[in-house]
């Protein structure tokens, strides 16, 4: 996949303080990209400067290897975290409006939007003005003026605060969906359940800077302690014996009539070598190998006094 | 981009001439100044409503002779007050004019009435006695009545307006002055009403947290552009809405006054009246004023030059208008409610308002240092420069005219490059309230 978007070296002061310290990010066309950090880390700043709100001190933002333009931006979907819309306006009224500010023609516009609508099951809202709406209403709303008018970019900062769990689901079918018909997201988000579901690769901005970047799953990988799961029938003991010097047993608890063990691998060694072991003394249920949630990666890189890539220290 | 700007402008146009507070107004200004011309044109006309009026006469013989107009006819009596007044009520006399023993040495004199008699026949009744005293002098000091009148020499000054070598000049009065003054109380509350609903829009923008999602399509120079722009049109919406309907409104009044007025015309022996009112205005060596029948407030009002005088209300209004709403933008973008506005507010108003305070003063000295100042300085020209044009401007001044003109409009466009500058860093502060060093500070920024 080619590289959609592009941001290289951003640097961003506001008067003393250093927002953004030389951010860079790639992001691939047709995949989703998580921009992950806790509050106040410069992912607004990033995704401000991403849309040209703000322009950075430093530093370049590339669409397609060209110099963004205004003309491009404005094609860009984008659903700001600090969203509203004009309370006394008609649903409708305004969703044509915000839609043909994105150069779409009000027949176009207006063919979109009924799509929109009725998929959403909006349809019954459309002489209602904005006020008359609930909250989640009014998200939804949003969302769809953020898609109506086809844009090959979307970009959604904190796209699921404000949403019930069913909403939430609905709007993460949504962009999965998008992303099926070729479209590129870029999101922020404090919810790392739906950063495992949905993102291809991550950045992890804290401190105004990038301290943590790739593909999801190798992110994840990278953090691996070789932990594995086991789950067998039979007995302790015999499976004790089956550790030799390679392996050890971290943790083991006996739920029922069967045992749930974490064992950690001493070399680089494959699986493999485990599973053939303890074939010979139990009756191995499951195994898998225990990887690092982004949730666990996260509250580590965050709260971790440095800021360097080191790998996890603590249990999993 | 062009086209969002249309966009804007369509919104922030439509979604306010759609209000009901706009219809209202768009209503009630019209018919409120309509019915003030109206009443003023009724009332001018109440005053052909014939007196008659009981003269007591405290040293009679003396004013015996005493005689009134064609309108105002006098009755002089020897009675008592008390009894005069019982006459009063019971027969048609309309008021009594009460003469002292002492008006020679007091040279004053009481006038009761039923009801209020015009301003116009309380003078007639002054010069009427005026004369007679003054006759009644002449005796002694031994000049006969025919020497008096060659030794009076009555002057009056008819003023006509030069309009060029080739055009028969106009009669001038100070009408058009009166409707300058009017245009430029009305520009005073179209900038502060308009002004200040930009800010508002700004400030709603802000809180509704749209903006972002505005400024994600448009540049916020557009988006503040267009809201400017649409804003105004609503406000020249309204301005002439108000002057095709208050026109539409006091033609039909005209009309069914006149209409009235000219059946009871044809009851009475108008063109007699006419006739010797004119005569006794001629001969009336203190006549102030004329008001001949035909000269009534329509005929003035359409001796105004109404293109001229629109042409100039639509300049200054939009040049000030521009020039203001920019910076109530950019206080807009500054705060974040409403009630956070009014530091700012104040001293970005101030100009405005001591323009309108003082236009009351410049109306009697149009063409005084203060007045060519004021109508000069873009904050406060275009209500001054209004009232001074109204007036009629010497064309040896014309110079302050283009003057005015020219840094109203390098001072909007200066305000409206500064505003921009404020605007687009305040639109996406939040939480914190600005100081005006943190304004200058955006100023700065890139």
């Amino acid at each position: 996949m080619s590289i959609l978007l592009q941001a290289q070296h951003i640097d961003k002061y506001f008067g003393e303080a250093h927002v953004l310290n030389d951010v860079s990010i790639d992001v691939r066309e047709g995949s989703i990209f998580g921009l992950l950090g806790p509050n106040g880390a410069g992912k607004t700043t990033l995704i401000r400067v991403l849309t040209r709100i703000t322009e950075p001190d430093h530093g370049t933002v590339l669409y397609k290897g060209q110099q963004l333009t205004d003309e491009i931006r404005r094609s860009f979907g984008y659903l700001p975290e600090e969203r509203g819309l004009y309370r006394k306006m008609k649903v409708w009224e305004q969703a044509i409006y915000l839609t043909q500010l994105k150069g779409i023609d009000k027949q176009n516009a207006s063919t979109q939007l009924d799509e929109w609508f009725e998929r959403f099951s909006m349809q019954d809202w459309r002489k209602k003005r904005v006020e008359e709406l609930s909250k989640g209403m009014q998200q939804k709303l949003q969302f769809v003026i953020t898609v109506a008018h086809d844009p090959e970019l979307l970009i959604l900062d904190e796209p699921f605060s404000g949403f019930d769990p069913v909403n939430t689901e609905e709007i993460k079918a949504e962009i999965l969906r998008l992303k099926e018909a070729g479209k590129t997201i870029i999101f922020s988000t404090h919810n790392m359940s739906s950063v495992e579901e949905l993102c291809d690769d991550i950045a992890l901005i804290h401190k105004g800077q990038n301290i943590l970047f790739g593909g999801t799953q190798s992110v994840r990988s990278s953090f691996s302690q070789n932990l594995f799961e086991v789950v067998f029938k039979g007995s302790k003991v015999a499976f004790a014996n089956a550790m030799g010097h390679r392996f050890e047993i971290d943790t083991i608890t006996e739920i029922g009539d069967r045992f749930h063990a974490v064992v950690r691998s001493h070399t680089e060694e494959s699986s493999k070598h485990l599973l053939k072991a303890l074939a010979e003394f139990v009756e191995v249920l499951s195994f898998r190998e225990k990887i690092p949630s982004m949730h666990d990666i996260f509250i580590a890189q965050v709260s971790a006094p440095n800021e360097s890539l080191n790998p996890m220290t603590d249990g999993v | 981009m062009g086209s969002n700007i249309g966009l804007i402008i369509r919104r922030e146009y439509l979604s306010r001439i759609r209000k009901r507070s706009f219809i209202i107004m768009s209503v009630l200004g019209p018919i409120i100044m309509a019915g003030v011309i109206i009443f003023a044109f009724w009332s001018s006309l109440e005053e052909s409503e014939d007196q008659h009026i009981l003269v007591i006469d405290d040293s009679y013989p003396f004013f015996a002779d005493l005689t009134g107009t064609s309108t105002v006819r006098l009755e002089v009596q020897q009675l008592s007050l008390t009894k005069a007044e019982a006459l009063l009520e019971a027969s048609d006399f309309t008021g009594i004019l009460y003469l002292p023993k002492n008006i020679l040495a007091n040279k004053s004199a009481e006038l009761i009435f039923k009801k209020e008699p015009s301003f116009r026949v309380q003078r007639q009744l002054e010069e009427r006695l005026q004369q007679y005293l003054e006759i009644s002098k002449l005796k002694e000091f031994n000049v006969s009545e025919s020497d008096y009148r060659r030794l009076k020499a009555p002057v009056t000054i008819s003023t006509f307006k030069y309009l060029g070598p080739n055009q028969a000049s106009e009669p001038a009065d100070n009408l058009p002055a009166i409707v300058g003054q009017i245009f430029g109380v009305i520009i005073f509350f179209f900038i502060l009403i308009y002004s200040v609903s930009v800010m508002r829009g700004v400030v709603e923008e802000k809180t509704n947290r749209i903006i972002e999602v505005m400024i994600s399509s448009v540049r916020p120079f557009q988006l503040m552009f267009g809201k400017i722009v649409g804003v105004g049109a609503v406000g020249l919406t309204q301005f002439i809405l108000w002057i095709v309907l208050t026109f539409t409104i006091v033609s039909i009044g005209q009309a069914v006054i006149l209409g009235d007025k000219y059946l009871a015309g044809n009851q009475q022996p108008g063109a007699v009246t006419e006739m010797l009112q004119e005569q006794m205005d001629a001969e009336n060596a203190m006549n102030l004023t004329k008001i001949s029948s035909d000269d009534n407030l329509f005929n003035q009002i359409r001796r105004v030059n109404f293109p001229l005088m629109i042409g100039l209300f639509l300049f200054y209004f939009l040049g000030g208008y521009l020039l203001y709403s920019a910076l109530m933008a950019a206080i807009g973008s500054a705060v974040d409610t409403d009630t956070d506005t009014q530091q700012f507010v104040f001293p970005v108003t101030f100009p405005l308002f001591l323009a309108y305070f003082l236009s009351f003063q410049i109306f009697s000295n149009p063409d005084g240092p203060l007045a060519v100042w004021l109508s000069i300085i873009p904050f406060t020209s275009p209500i001054i420069m209004m009232i001074r044009i109204a007036h009629g401007i010497d064309g040896a001044d014309l110079w302050q005219v283009y003057l005015s003109m020219g840094l109203l409009v390098l001072t909007f466009l200066g305000a409206v490059w500064l505003s921009a500058r404020i605007y687009r860093t305040g639109i996406l502060m939040h939480g914190k309230k600005a100081s005006l060093k943190e304004i200058y500070k955006w100023l700065t920024l890139r």
